[in-house]
């Protein structure tokens, strides 16, 4: 900068104001600024203007930040898989339901295909899925198998002693009679627990539902209390203030 | 013993999460008041400080210590807070004051200061406040960072990335413009301006 100071240079008023200039800028502006009315006056309602912007200050804030995890940098924050955040209550209800509807399947499936499994007498309806498979032990497979041996011999000695067709026949519908009977039992029994696995899903559900709705509802209550006082506070401040400035007039 | 940053920051770089916490300490407050003037919301000024502090501590092994530890700092809140107003361009950067809340008084008020005083002093925040969301980001950029933050001409122009010369036009400007709003609003009488 020049050894003199001419009007209009913004930037050695700005570094004069801000005294952040060499010690001849500075003599220099302060020779100018002594005789020059406009510059005198521009340079003190800026001064003016820096003094109030003190007032300007940020509300306080709650911060206390800190570093927690002792973990490599590259891990810190960030967002857990999928797979590792805890699944919501309609979620697992919805897993439990579909993991019970493909075991009914598969047990269906398997009724149909093992003829006598379900010979005996079932399980009644509220029993859980636990006592059913217990209900085939060893020696109720030993017992079918004896069974399925006499009936074997029976036909084999049929055979052998010159039974008609027609008997022979017979003898086929009675099985496919049972057959048919043992398949309908499975059914009706498979039914029977889906039943009561559905009716117990929709209730565990209702049951949560109705926990999550009376929290709800408390913390509901609890931030119309914490309003409910702050409405307060405001209006005992307001008419303190009323009264004051009442006082002063 | 009180270490200095640069200690702090090679303690920091060694592992040790407690150094940084301290630094944290030390610089949180600046970094939350920059943030706060430059975006002119609490809540979102909180977490740029928290972001900016995150980031810091992940891109540590980076610091060479070619700037101060808090130009580094300062650096990254402005570039958040850069990225928040860009975000945000639709909807104002600031909320406009709307008056003294009683309640916040009345949790304020302490035992040396009479409320007039302190709503005197509330009104005069909120003007300077609603006078600063006039500036353009640059220049309100540059006299935060000159007023509340005592940077340099220099550092400032680092900082923003522009020539010294264009800081002390984003100064003059910005001030000019504050000027006439505050006397637009009474705060600056002409007996105030020539008595200082």
């Amino acid at each position: 900068m020049s050894q003199t100071y001419t009007c209009g240079d913004h930037g050695a008023l700005v570094s004069y104001l801000y005294d952040e200039c060499e010690p001849h800028e500075r003599r220099a502006i302060s020779a100018h600024v002594a005789v020059c009315g406009t510059c005198a006056e521009e340079l003190t309602s800026l001064g003016a203007t820096r003094e109030l912007l003190g007032a300007w200050s940020p509300p306080d804030a709650q911060l206390g930040f800190r570093v927690v995890s002792d973990a490599p940098r590259s891990n810190i924050l960030k967002p857990s898989r999928w797979w590792q955040q805890p699944m919501p209550a309609w979620a697992q209800a919805a897993a439990a339901a579909a993991i019970f509807a493909t075991g009914v399947t598969l047990g269906a499936l398997r009724g149909t295909d093992a003829p006598g499994a379900t010979a005996g007498p079932q399980p009644a309806s509220g029993m859980l899925a636990g006592t059913n498979t217990a209900a085939v032990t060893p020696g109720d497979l030993s017992a079918l198998e004896r069974r399925l041996r006499a009936e074997m011999s029976q036909m084999r000695t049929a055979t052998t002693t010159g039974t008609s067709p027609a008997t022979a026949s017979a003898g086929d519908a009675q099985m496919l009679e049972r057959v048919r009977a043992m398949i309908q039992d499975s059914e009706q029994r498979q039914q029977r627990e889906l039943a009561l696995r559905t009716a117990e899903v929709v209730r565990d559900f209702d049951a949560q539902r109705r926990v999550d709705l009376t929290r709800i509802e408390r913390a509901m209550g609890q931030m119309d209390g914490t309003t409910g006082v702050e409405v307060e506070q405001q209006r005992q401040m307001l008419n303190y203030l009323m009264r004051v400035s009442q006082r002063g007039q | 013993m009180t270490l200095s940053d640069d200690e702090l920051v090679a303690r920091s770089m060694g592992g040790d999460a407690e150094s940084f916490n301290q630094l944290i300490l030390r610089w949180e407050r600046p970094i939350y008041a920059l943030a706060y003037r430059v975006i002119g919301r609490e809540e979102d000024a909180r977490d740029v400080c928290q972001e900016t502090f995150l980031r810091a501590f992940r891109a540590l092994p980076g610091f060479k210590g070619q700037a101060k530890f808090s130009s580094w700092l300062y650096r990254i809140a402005l570039n958040l807070c850069r990225d928040w107003i860009r975000r945000q361009r639709r909807a104002p950067v600031m909320q406009m004051p709307e008056g003294v809340d009683p309640g916040d008084l009345a949790a304020e008020r302490g035992p040396v200061e009479s409320i007039e005083d302190l709503v005197s002093r509330r009104e005069l925040s909120a003007v300077v406040e609603d006078a600063m969301a006039l500036l353009p980001e640059e220049q309100r950029t540059a006299i935060i960072l000159k007023e509340y933050h005592g940077m340099t001409f220099q550092e400032i122009a680092e900082m923003q990335g522009c020539p010294l010369s264009t800081v002390k036009t984003r100064l003059y400007q910005g001030l000019t413009v504050l000027r006439r709003h505050l006397e637009k609003n009474g705060q600056m009488t002409p007996q105030l301006v020539k008595r200082s």
